[in-house]
């Protein structure tokens, strides 16, 4: 018989459940909502733990799922529009107090909801390229161009960054 | 520090509800409990298939050795001058309210069969029992699971259950004949089956990739199939990645069907080489 990675799998989330929910978060912008996305991204690897051929694989595996599921339920829901009005510059203009951090993440939701985890993925989740080309399902020159334009849309200071 | 710096340190002060612990230890302890269920309907699956198999054998010798049932056999409708794909056995019955549809296709090489045809129809006959007898344990099952989760006899009287085997025909022509059987249930696509014919009708032999494309058949297939794969991403599908088990080259167990134009169609099983919501996946390999 195959052998299903069932148990490892668990035992991956079990361990990391913090860091799926951030991600889910960072997307959907709500508590209620980011924990479906993190429930139904488990649903989905355990109940197909069997396709899972190589266990060091698992974390590319699981956040692909993962991504696809925010994106799912973002299109569901429309919500990326409803961001787009939330964070509209001109209305954080009149806010007094907003710190840098607060500035740049508005900055980056702006960005694609991909583009967005690309640059979560690889500076707050410390994700090589190789692993998040393999979490998109796309090649590396490609994530390296999608990364660079997005760190130019945001402004960032690109000296020193270890891409 | 740098803008990113600080936005990393937001990030990882996103609030982690208190409730996301124990959501995520219960999905993975119902999914552990389902899967156990699972294992063990396999098991039993397993053992009714070594039964249908004996049962399938002593059929299909049955259907095979009758003078008269060839005689009638040769009276339905066909297809072609030489050979007849036609269909050998059908029925429809109903048992416990569940409603079962055969039509279980077989192959007559006319003159110059060698014994081909005996291969084919013997199979096909096999698979078709095999899958009915799976199909209707299943459906038992679900029923069992239905009633034992609350449900009455009479919501389950509402449900739609058919388990249907049929047959396509995807090309033929003087010289090859190509067809699908398959089988499918109404409740579940999780179990659906295709086997495909690809029958050389000059020499009565399966046609393989190699003689549709020559020597270099899995260069030329393999180099066609990721360059479609690239395409298709491209376009918004998504593939497995050689690391979860995706397409790595076409192997001895690659199947395929030939389609009107002559060319070979390369099919991978839902799952296989893409995530299961993009279905069953094909590629023309051009020759």
């Amino acid at each position: 018989m195959k052998h299903n990675y069932f148990e490892e799998i668990a035992q991956y989330i079990l361990e990391n459940e913090d860091k799926f929910y951030r991600l889910a978060y960072s997307n959907v912008q709500n508590p209620q909502d980011a924990m479906d996305v993190v429930q139904n991204a488990i649903y989905k690897a355990l109940s197909h733990a069997g396709e899972l051929k190589d266990i060091h694989a698992v974390k590319t595996w699981f956040y692909r799922i993962l991504m696809n599921e925010s994106i799912n339920f973002l299109k569901k829901n429309r919500r990326e529009l409803l961001v787009e009005e939330l964070v509209d510059e001109d209305a954080y203009i009149c806010m007094q107090e907003y710190d840098e951090a607060e500035e740049l993440d508005v900055r980056l939701r702006k960005l694609p909801t991909e583009v967005q985890n690309i640059i979560r993925l690889r500076f707050y989740e410390e994700l090589s390229l190789q692993e998040i080309a393999e979490v998109t399902g796309r090649n590396l020159n490609t994530i390296k161009a999608k990364l660079y334009r997005g760190l130019k849309a945001l402004r960032v200071e690109m000296e020193g960054l270890e891409l | 520090m740098t803008g990113l710096e600080k936005g990393r340190e937001a990030y990882e002060n996103i609030k982690i509800p208190e409730a996301l612990e124990q959501r995520v230890e219960q999905s993975v302890c119902r999914l552990r409990i389902k899967r156990k269920a699972q294992e063990r309907r396999q098991r039993r699956v397993r053992r009714v298939i070594g039964m249908a198999a004996i049962f399938a054998a002593t059929m299909t010798v049955a259907v095979n050795t009758s003078e008269a049932f060839a005689m009638e056999a040769r009276k339905l409708p066909v297809i072609g001058e030489l050979v007849r794909i036609m269909t050998i056995r059908s029925y429809e019955r109903t048992e416990k309210e569940m409603q079962v549809k055969v039509e279980v296709p077989g192959v007559d090489l006319g003159e110059n069969d060698n014994g081909l045809s005996n291969i084919v129809n013997e199979q096909i006959e096999r698979m078709t029992s095999q899958y009915e007898a799976e199909a209707l344990l299943r459906a038992e099952e679900y029923k069992e699971a239905f009633l034992a989760t609350g449900g009455t006899e009479e919501e389950w009287a509402q449900h739609d259950i058919r388990v249907k085997v049929w047959y396509e025909i995807k090309s033929q022509t003087k010289d090859t004949l190509s067809f699908a059987v398959k089988g499918t249930e109404s409740w579940t696509s999780a179990y659906a089956q295709t086997r495909y014919y690809n029958l050389d009708l000059k020499t009565n032999t399966f046609l393989t990739l190699e003689d549709l494309l020559g020597e270099d058949y899995a260069a030329i297939a393999n180099e066609q199939i990721k360059a479609q794969i690239e395409e298709r991403t491209n376009t918004g599908s998504v593939f497995l990645s050689t690391a979860e088990g995706g397409f790595t080259g076409i192997g001895e167990d690659t199947v395929f069907y030939i389609n009107e134009k002559g060319n070979p169609v390369v099919v991978f099983e839902k799952y296989t080489i893409a995530p299961g919501s993009m279905g069953e996946v094909e590629f023309e390999i051009k020759k």
